[in-house]
């Protein structure tokens, strides 16, 4: 080919050539291709394009693939990553909620059995002091039985004593006090 | 090589710049460095059959790894294969246009770093200057628009361009006729020599200026104050030289981004 192409330009040269005047070499040899250029040019193009056709294309191709792939996952474990501390907030916020419920009760809990404690200490300190004070009353009443029956045993025999001695011992003892205590109690009812 | 080449024949006692003899003296490398099989292996196919290496390795290197954490490297070299594919790809010719993407890829690196050779130095010289390489990828680009024309509408294709519906049936004659040309002939035309022509003006511009700057500056001694000119071109070199960075970059995209157009309106003529 290449034989072939420096023919045909071999037999243009020299037409080309008289066309310039005289000239020993003109500007229109700078239009035509030379063979052994063109023949190198496709060459190279060929190679070139083999290159990007079947290795740059490919490889830019599988690059962004995996770039995408990459880009995807990440943002896949992003978002998962995001709805996980989204439910471990909530969590957080019900636990926090809990407790604070928890602490509520537990402080009405405790404020209950506080009132619970001073109202059963109240109401015992009461009864005891009823009880005392019932304690007391009875005491008082029976010391103040007690102090009658003297009392009016002594009035007896006082009495008695006095009896004897205006009218003379005519009357035995066990009479004389009926007769008193009879008339004691007669005053009694007379007062 | 350039440099010597033009130092040797420039008159810098009685001209201001240095202008070779004949302009192709800086473009054509014919002679071969070595020959393998018969087949010279000049300066620029040394050089094209680089960009082959060159742009392999810069894929390799970029995309082996596969990092889903890339590397800076990575990136750049991601980014480059994206912005082909989701900006011009898929932007022009819409979802059909990822089957297109290992094409418009090859095209856009290969004319980018064809382009690069301008401005990197100890090479300082584009490929893409040299007619076979613009030739060659606008008739691939050719062959792909028209078959894709075909596959997509068969033979309707050609009816499509030479009778097009959309305009009155008056002037479908002379539209036809037009857009026949335009779109067979003209296109792979301009595509080539678009590219072919901002390479050849930059590569032009940036070895006069700079040569023209080194002879005049190293000359001081026999030419005196007038080596002040000198530096006034490499002055100005600096300033052609970002321009071109600029240049190498939007044409390897313009040649790319108008390929994917002419598919694109094989596919869908209505639009």
């Amino acid at each position: 080919m290449y034989q072939a192409w420096n023919l045909i330009l071999a037999t243009a040269e020299p037409v080309l050539i008289s066309a310039e005047t005289g000239e020993e070499s003109g500007g229109i040899d700078l239009l035509l291709p030379a063979p052994e250029e063109l023949i190198a040019g496709i060459i190279a193009f060929a190679i070139i394009f083999l290159v990007v056709w079947k290795f740059a294309l490919p490889a830019v191709k599988k690059t962004l693939e995996a770039r995408q792939d990459a880009i995807r996952s990440e943002l896949a474990a992003a978002e998962q990553a995001k709805q996980e501390a989204a439910s471990l907030l909530d969590d957080y916020k019900s636990q926090m909620a809990g407790a604070k419920d928890e602490a509520a009760k537990i402080m009405a809990e405790a404020r209950d059995a506080g009132d619970a404690v001073k109202a059963d200490i109240v109401t015992r300190a009461e009864t005891e002091a009823a009880a005392i004070k019932a304690r007391a009353s009875e005491e008082v009443a029976a010391e103040r039985a007690r102090v009658a029956d003297e009392l009016k045993r002594q009035v007896a025999d006082l009495s008695i004593n006095v009896a004897e001695r205006v009218v003379g011992s005519s009357l035995d003892s066990d009479q004389q006090r009926v007769l008193v205590d009879r008339y004691i109690d007669e005053l009694g009812g007379v007062q | 090589m350039e440099l010597i080449l033009a130092s040797g024949e420039c008159d810098y006692v009685n001209e201001v710049i240095c202008a070779p003899g004949n302009v192709n003296e800086l473009f054509e490398f014919r002679e071969p460095i070595w020959t393998i099989l018969g087949f010279p292996i000049t300066r620029t196919v040394f050089l094209i059959l680089a960009i082959a290496v060159i742009v392999s390795a810069l894929l390799f290197f970029g995309l082996r790894k596969k990092s889903v954490i890339p590397s800076k490297f990575q990136a750049l070299m991601e980014s480059l294969v994206s912005f082909v594919k989701d900006g011009i790809a898929i932007d022009i010719i819409g979802p059909e246009g990822v089957k297109y993407v290992p094409w418009l890829m090859s095209v856009f690196l290969f004319v980018l770093i064809g382009n690069m050779y301008e401005v990197t130095p100890g090479v300082n010289f584009p490929v893409t200057s040299r007619m076979a390489l613009p030739a060659m990828l606008a008739a691939i680009s050719w062959i792909v628009f028209v078959v894709a024309g075909i596959k997509r509408q068969g033979l309707r294709y050609f009816l499509g361009i030479v009778w097009p519906s959309s305009v009155p049936v008056a002037l479908r004659p002379l539209v036809g006729l037009i857009e026949f040309f335009s779109i067979l002939f003209i296109r792979p035309l301009t595509l080539a020599v678009r590219l072919f022509a901002n390479m050849v003006a930059g590569h032009l511009m940036l070895t006069l200026l700079l040569v023209s700057g080194w002879v005049f500056i190293s000359n001081v001694g026999e030419i005196g104050a007038k080596a002040g000119i000198g530096i006034a071109w490499f002055i100005m070199a600096l300033g052609i030289f970002i321009f071109e960075i600029v240049v190498i970059t939007l044409q390897a995209y313009i040649f790319t981004l108008l390929s994917a157009v002419y598919v694109q309106t094989s596919l869908y003529p209505d639009h």
